[in-house]
């Protein structure tokens, strides 16, 4: 008898003599925990399926030394707040009002030595493809993020960036996706306008188009126009932006709307899958621009033992997808980079005594440690007050990430899980599942083709509202909301302070400000060059075969604005109505 | 059958606010509670909702807002209601609403506010309390 | 909200007043009392209106459709009215309405006045209700109602029975497109329409539709080509349904048929109402359903049980 025979044996003892009579006794129609044996995981193949940190699959890790273990000891010591930024990274996500008034922010960062890269959020209506004296912009401008009308604009913001932090030397992030190409042009033209070589910008702009059909909603064009905005992007990046990366793709975003784990790691890899399809098409080579491709984080969830697994399969999946699909060599291109790994998620956190959202967050962070990420207890237990992250909170997150990160001794380990009959077996039945809903999206004809059916749409809806009915039915507990929501328990509150990022009276008068600017431009510029460059930018939109970028850059410098370059593009491509629930 | 009318609701968001996970589960729900909803999905303009609310003549209008944008937003529908006669529809708000805010918009007009962790049953007991009131 | 009076919303939906036609459609879909005396005062101006039905399977773009549609009739100058049917679920009995989420367009006109409703598994089904509605819409001052279906069931051929013309939405790549014609939309079509025709095997589509017209006779129903998202092929189509509209108004036979079934269709649900209430309120009808279960009758047995004389009159020679 093999040795896994025996177990087998053994494990059917152990239900009948030990298991059976326990359950009896509480009266439970099944278990209530799990146990694992070698039986679970029975051809363990090792090197197959794990492999060595920083090595195919990649299982264990994208590095055998990551980056800021290795300088971890620098950072305690120097006493380094991720929000600064520094010279190599880009400082706190933000951006409002005009471009003034995120330039005067960034200056007065700069003055108390935060000197990182701008790191945009946009209003929604640059977002959605509006110039702030559109009807659709009325009441948004400058909200959410910096109104952006036209490269004007844009160059504001870049003022205090010049010298030691000029754009060759730091990074920017861009938040953005439909309009992308258009804040891409604009980064572009700027360098030029400088006289700096756009071969060395760096940095990251969203530009996951496919996952706003999904979640977050801000898109403008149908799903296969959209795609074909992104390989343009990707085309004229690879060859004249090389160090800037392409995209951030997101399952995060997904999640939040909520997809179910699966979900999240199928449509991301869907997604991702016809981003890279899109450059294989265009006449790259996988292993040159699969390398610029990021990821901006996969959801999470409070299960720790799940997501740690999710993020165990992500690393082997991306991996496989890559060599056997893509038939990648280049070990760069097969794996996943992200900035951040397992956390729980903001849809995890509770307005219901919202200070328990510290614990929760300290839980994602455990599992980020074991995954070989920073252990960053995110998001602030604030979160979820929807008044902005409070200066309390934000230390009190930092403090929390520090303390996993040199006092528990939890990021010594790598891949701590390798091996566990429980974690392998947990990773090779996510992998398989989200596989299996990855095949069925091929079926339908890949991820372009089932945002437009609305597959995935209704899917994520679907899955968000059997989540609600299993926390309204007290099938999922979550504490504070569900239950130990009684009077005896108390609301625990402290004080907190949010930091006056954004000025009231700039933000009251912001709107008015930006339409005036944008009033005055269209008065003073050459509108007959903006007039013949529109149209040669339509006329080149309907020829699927010519990269727009070389047209938006040419608009972009001449003084259209941003919505004048995606009117015309709406006019060609249509625009997206949304599916039906 | 008509003994129990079929309360009939508008789900819509103003704005270009994309984020729809709220609004499609109180739809979905509101459904399941056996109301007649009418779900107008992203985008919508003040204008077009209380046009929508008109046309489908629905017992409530429900705007659902996550972009910090709910006062104006909320406001502006309120005054095309009220442009169009339909003052009288009643609109409960759902999203991140912070206290003082929710008095503001009580202090407007508006019904009901409902924040995060709000089970859609309250939401739908809340609203056939709403039309009780008003048929009686 | 039986505040308003029905003969002020009447005098509202003839006046033109948008809200009175919007709460006369809601008390009427209802049956609230007096549904039927606001409905003879409404029949002799409801008389102009042509009324079309948009039909397919799910999926095909119908909405995207009669949106493209109505906003070009609006622009034409013409007054719409559309009804977008959506089913109710049959365990709540409620509905999710969405199809006004895919006619933003033509729903900011002023001309054009969209009405969702649900199926609601009413007894004697949707054909009567859209058909009032449409007839109300009528009265309005509507010049022409666009019925879009819920593409799926038997409801759909009851449904545009109540149409002067009546569009089948096809799309390629969907296999069942081609069955659902078989399933009897086919006797009942107008005009055939290819829609998403930038897509692939959009010809192919249009050849099978040709293919089975020549089989079955009914060449001479046009079958166009479309693109909701683009806008191509919509003027064509909308030539098409004012074309269509005008041939029905001349088939004398049809228009008898009409009425009468629309008369028979009133009358069934007049009967089986009143059936139902009567035997569902003494509890006849429990008692009877009690008796099959138990063994001691059987479905027939009731029903003659429950309707005296009615085995008579059906066998034909039912004597006084």
């Amino acid at each position: 008898m093999s040795d896994i025979e025996k177990i087998r044996k053994e494990r059917k003892r152990w239900e009948d003599e030990e298991l059976a009579p326990r359950l009896k006794k509480f009266n439970l129609e099944k278990p209530v925990t799990s146990f694992s044996t070698p039986a679970d995981l029975p051809e363990h193949d090792f090197l197959g399926k794990v492999g060595f940190p920083g090595e195919y699959p990649f299982t264990a890790g994208n590095a055998s030394v990551e980056f800021w273990k290795a300088n971890g000891r620098i950072a305690a010591l120097f006493g380094f707040r991720p929000d600064w930024g520094g010279t190599r990274g880009v400082g706190k996500y933000g951006g409002f009002g005009t471009a003034e008034d995120y330039r005067d922010y960034l200056i007065r960062m700069h003055s108390m030595g935060r000197t990182g890269g701008p790191n945009m959020a946009f209003d929604l209506a640059t977002q959605c493809g509006y110039d702030s004296d559109s009807e659709e912009a009325a009441g948004e401008v400058g909200r959410v993020g910096v109104a952006i009308d036209s490269f004007r604009d844009f160059a504001v913001i870049y003022e205090p960036y010049t010298g030691k932090i000029d754009i060759d030397k730091q990074p920017s992030n861009f938040t953005i996706n439909a309009p992308c190409v258009v804040i891409l042009a604009m980064y572009y033209v700027l360098a030029k306008k400088r006289g700096i070589d756009p071969k060395l910008l760096h940095g990251t702009p969203q530009n996951d188009i496919l996952k706003e059909f999904i979640a977050r909603g801000t898109y403008i064009y149908p799903p296969r126009q959209s795609l074909r905005l992104f390989k343009d992007s990707l085309v004229f990046m690879r060859a004249n932006m090389p160090k800037f990366n392409v995209n951030s793709i997101g399952g995060y975003h997904i999640r939040e709307a909520g997809a179910t784990r699966i979900q999240d790691l199928a449509f991301s890899f869907a997604n991702a899958a016809a981003y890279l399809s899109a450059g294989v098409d265009a006449g790259l080579d996988i292993n040159d621009f699969a390398p610029m491709f990021t990821y901006n984080a996969f959801g999470g969830s409070m299960e720790i033992y799940q997501e740690i697994a999710f993020h165990r399969a992500s690393r082997r999946m991306y991996a496989r997808l890559l060599k056997e699909t893509f038939g990648a060599v280049n070990p760069k291109a097969m794996i996943i980079r992200q900035p951040v790994s397992a956390h729980i998620g903001c849809s995890s956190t509770t307005l219901q005594r919202p200070l328990n959202n510290w614990i929760r967050a300290v839980v994602g962070g455990v599992a980020a440690g074991m995954t070989g990420a920073i252990p960053a207890a995110f998001p602030p237990w604030d979160e979820p007050l929807g008044l902005g992250h409070s200066q309390e909170a934000t230390q009190m997150q930092f403090d929390a990430t520090r303390i996993l990160m040199y006092e528990t001794g939890l990021t010594d380990v790598q891949d701590p899980w390798a091996g566990s009959y429980f974690m392998e077996s947990l990773t090779d039945r996510i992998e398989a599942e989200a596989l299996a809903e990855m095949a069925r999206i091929d079926g339908m004809g890949g991820a372009v083709a089932a945002i437009e059916s609305g597959y995935m749409q209704r899917a994520v809806a679907k899955s968000a509202y059997e989540k609600q009915k299993r926390v309204e039915a007290q099938e999922d507990l979550v504490v504070g909301v569900n239950c130990f929501n009684g009077p005896l328990e108390q609301d625990v509150r402290i004080n907190t302070a949010v930091e006056p990022t954004y000025d009231p009276a700039r933000m009251a008068t912001a709107e008015e400000r930006q339409v005036a600017k944008l009033k005055a431009l269209k008065r003073g510029r050459d509108n007959k060059a903006v007039a013949s460059l529109l149209n040669t930018l339509k006329d080149h939109a309907k020829d699927e075969g010519k990269n727009l970028m070389p047209d938006i850059c040419d608009c972009v410098e001449n003084d259209c604005t941003l919505q004048e370059i995606c009117d015309v593009m709406r006019e060609v491509f249509g625009v997206y109505s949304p599916v039906k629930l | 059958m008509s003994e129990d009318r079929k309360i009939r609701v508008l789900i819509a968001k103003p704005g270009l606010d994309g984020h729809e996970r709220g609004a499609r589960i109180i739809a979905y729900g509101l459904r399941d509670a056996g109301f007649e909803v009418i779900y107008t999905g992203l985008r919508q303009t003040p204008a077009e909702i209380a046009r929508a609310a008109v046309q489908e003549d629905v017992d409530l209008v429900g705007l659902s807002i996550l972009s910090g944008a709910h006062l104006s937003l909320t406001r502006k529908v309120l005054d095309r209601l009220s442009e169009m006669n339909a003052s009288d529809i009643p609109v409960i708000v759902g999203g991140v609403v912070p206290p003082e805010d929710a008095e503001t918009l009580a202090s407007m007009g508006v019904a009901g506010v409902f924040t995060a962790g709000t089970p859609v049953s309250a939401v739908a007991d809340f609203i056939r309390a709403q039309i009780a009131k008003k048929t009686d | 909200m039986a505040s308003v009076s029905w003969d002020r919303l009447v005098d509202g939906v003839l006046s033109g007043d948008v809200r009175s036609l919007a709460r006369l459609i809601t008390r009427v879909e209802n049956r609230e009392p007096g549904w039927q005396e606001a409905m003879k005062a409404l029949y002799p101006a409801s008389g102009k209106a042509a009324v079309v039905g948009i039909t397919g399977s799910p999926g095909a773009g119908k909405s995207t459709l009669t949106n493209a549609v109505a906003g070009l009739f609006a622009a034409q100058g013409r007054k719409i009215g559309v009804i977008a049917v959506d089913p109710s679920s049959p365990f709540s009995g409620g509905a999710l309405l969405g199809d006004r989420l895919r006619m933003r367009e033509s729903a900011v006109h002023p001309d054009v006045f969209i009405r969702s409703m649900a199926t609601r598994g009413a007894l004697g089904g949707l054909c009567q209700g859209a058909r009032d509605v449409a007839r109300i819409m009528a009265a309005f001052g509507k010049d022409l109602i666009l019925i879009e279906t819920v593409g799926v069931g038997q409801d759909e051929v009851e449904v545009v029975k109540a149409a002067d013309c009546v569009m089948v939405v096809l799309t390629p790549g969907q296999g069942d497109g081609i069955q659902a014609l078989k399933a009897g939309i086919m006797e009942i079509a107008d005009i055939y329409v290819v829609n998403k025709a930038d897509r692939d095997g959009a010809d192919e589509v249009v050849a099978d539709v040709l293919g089975m017209l020549s089989i079955a006779g009914g060449e001479g129903s046009p079958v166009l080509k479309t693109s909701a998202v683009t806008g191509a092929g919509i003027a064509e189509l909308a030539e098409a349904v004012l074309a269509g509209i005008g041939r029905a108004k001349n088939r004398e036979t049809w228009l008898r048929e009409r009425v009468k079934a629309e008369i028979l269709s009133l009358m069934e649900n007049e009967i089986l109402n009143s059936l139902v209430g009567k035997f569902g309120k003494n509890g006849a009808l429990e008692k009877a359903v009690s008796g099959i279960l138990d063994g001691k009758s059987d479905p027939y047995t009731a029903v003659e049980a429950l309707l005296p004389g009615l085995s008579e009159a059906a066998s034909g020679d039912g004597r006084r």
